[in-house]
């Protein structure tokens, strides 16, 4: 290999490999010259990153069934292949940890079945709405419906292992994600996304908010349902730097989801301009 | 599906059967992208699923996403596949079946419409030459030189317009990391 020829072409402008590196687009020892620059370059990590998750979603998109012998095959295997312990020092673990305690800060408990067919108490529409706060590694990608089956992954995993258990409104906000007629559409406002999944089906909507600017003190975000017969609160955003979900139950095609900046605690009629309407189609 | 990993991790076959359901689906469709032959991609997506079992304790959720860790290692796999020494034999066998597949391909697809949905109306937002070259690395598995070659276009461009619009991409799906 024409090491010294690559480095130096490499040099050239290292940064700019990280999106053929997230697409493996680059050589064997192009790759390897990028990963020794990349120990020393916390932007090219941190933007690696995330162009990896955007790769990601493109595989998503091109999702296949794929045979069902392969299932068998793939389960059979793991029963006589050794797993790797973890790597000293227990990074990952305590990461794991971390993400633990912010699911169980977020109040992600309660009881909730999937694939149960038990019928849950979809949450009504006032302004009592319960509110959940993903943990940031669901909730970051929560915005796309792969992201909410990945949260999915985590209801069913609690329900068998009986370790953690998930309210009823995450069960509720799945289905509306996993709706046939599920329509996605997304809005910037206020320097972040606003994203909502409506199911005409299942009359609900979904609201994820992420990234939007901090209000000051004594102001808060809601979000509104807006109806021919008026406006009803859908919930505060209580975190708004973070990613935050809402289920709108109720809503039906034709109606719009409005946010708007209230005092702290939120109103019962909006008071304000809306920063945001999103009209609910079919 | 973090918390799923750790569990599989501890050696809990009923979690990875979980974890087997959300991702083998995303992994044998990307591998199939690339590959094309049926065979071929299925043995691949075994060996990733089953590297998603053996090596779960690595997963770090500081660094990504479950599905990203999966399918960072599917996709390197099918193009160290690809890239292998008899990858010219490989394509010239591709090239046959593409027909086949082609049309079986096109109504499994259309199962995954709604990030289908969202992922080709962010394409669409792309220069033709940042989609074009995203399209032929990604999907393709081919290298920079030869999306260069592909599209007459010289090699430091193909950098910069990778780069590009997979940031154009990354914006537009609201991707947070």
């Amino acid at each position: 290999m024409h090491g010294g020829e690559l480095v130096k072409a490499a040099r050239e402008d290292m940064h700019v490999l990280t999106g053929g590196y997230a697409l493996d687009a680059l050589s064997h020892s192009e790759g390897e010259d990028f990963e020794r620059h990349l120990h020393h370059c916390p932007s090219c990590e941190s933007e690696v990153r995330g162009l990896r998750e955007t790769a990601a979603r493109l595989a998503m998109a091109q999702a296949v069934r794929p045979p069902a012998r392969m299932e068998q095959r793939v389960l059979t295997a793991t029963y006589r292949t050794r797993q790797l312990p973890p790597l000293p020092g227990e990074r990952a673990v305590r990461n794991l940890q971390r993400v633990r305690a912010s699911r169980l800060l977020a109040g992600l408990q309660g009881t909730g079945r999937r694939e149960s067919g038990l019928r849950l108490p979809a949450p009504r529409g006032n302004s009592q709405r319960r509110w959940t706060q993903m943990p940031r590694l669901v909730g970051a990608v929560a915005a796309a419906s792969v992201a909410v089956a990945v949260g999915l992954g985590i209801t069913q995993i609690s329900t068998q292992h009986q370790l953690d258990t998930v309210q009823a409104g995450n069960v509720a906000i799945t289905r509306v994600v996993q709706a046939p007629d599920a329509r996605i559409e997304t809005k910037k406002t206020n320097g972040g996304d606003v994203t909502v999944v409506f199911s005409s089906e299942r009359e609900a909507a979904v609201i994820t908010t992420s990234k939007l600017t901090s209000l000051p003190s004594g102001r808060v975000y809601q979000l509104w349902v807006l109806s021919s017969t008026g406006a009803r609160s859908a919930g505060l955003v209580s975190q708004p730097d973070q990613a935050s979900q809402v289920l709108a139950a109720d809503v039906r095609s034709g109606d719009k989801i409005g946010m708007t900046v209230e005092p702290s605690g939120g109103t019962s009629q909006p008071t304000t301009t809306p920063v945001l309407v999103m009209p609910l189609t079919t | 599906m973090a918390l799923l990993l750790a569990h599989v991790a501890r050696g809990d076959h009923e979690a990875f059967e979980v974890v087997y359901g959300e991702l083998a689906g995303p992994v044998y469709g990307m591998v199939k992208q690339i590959l094309r032959d049926p065979a071929q991609s299925e043995e691949v997506a075994q060996e990733v699923l089953l590297e998603v079992w053996r090596t779960a304790s690595r997963f770090d959720p500081a660094k990504g996403s479950p599905a990203a860790w999966a399918l960072t290692m599917a996709h390197r796999r099918a193009v160290d596949r690809v890239r292998s020494e008899n990858a010219s034999s490989r394509r010239e066998q591709r090239a046959a079946q593409e027909e086949i597949i082609e049309g079986d391909s096109v109504a499994e697809l259309v199962e995954a419409s709604l990030d289908r949905q969202r992922v080709n109306r962010c394409l669409d937002s792309l220069t033709e030459l940042q989609r074009e070259s995203i399209k032929l690395s990604y999907y393709s598995g081919y290298s920079y030189p030869e999306v260069s070659q592909l599209l007459c276009v010289p090699l430091g461009t193909v950098k910069t317009r990778i780069r590009d619009g997979l940031i154009r991409m990354r914006d537009c799906m609201g991707v947070n990391w």
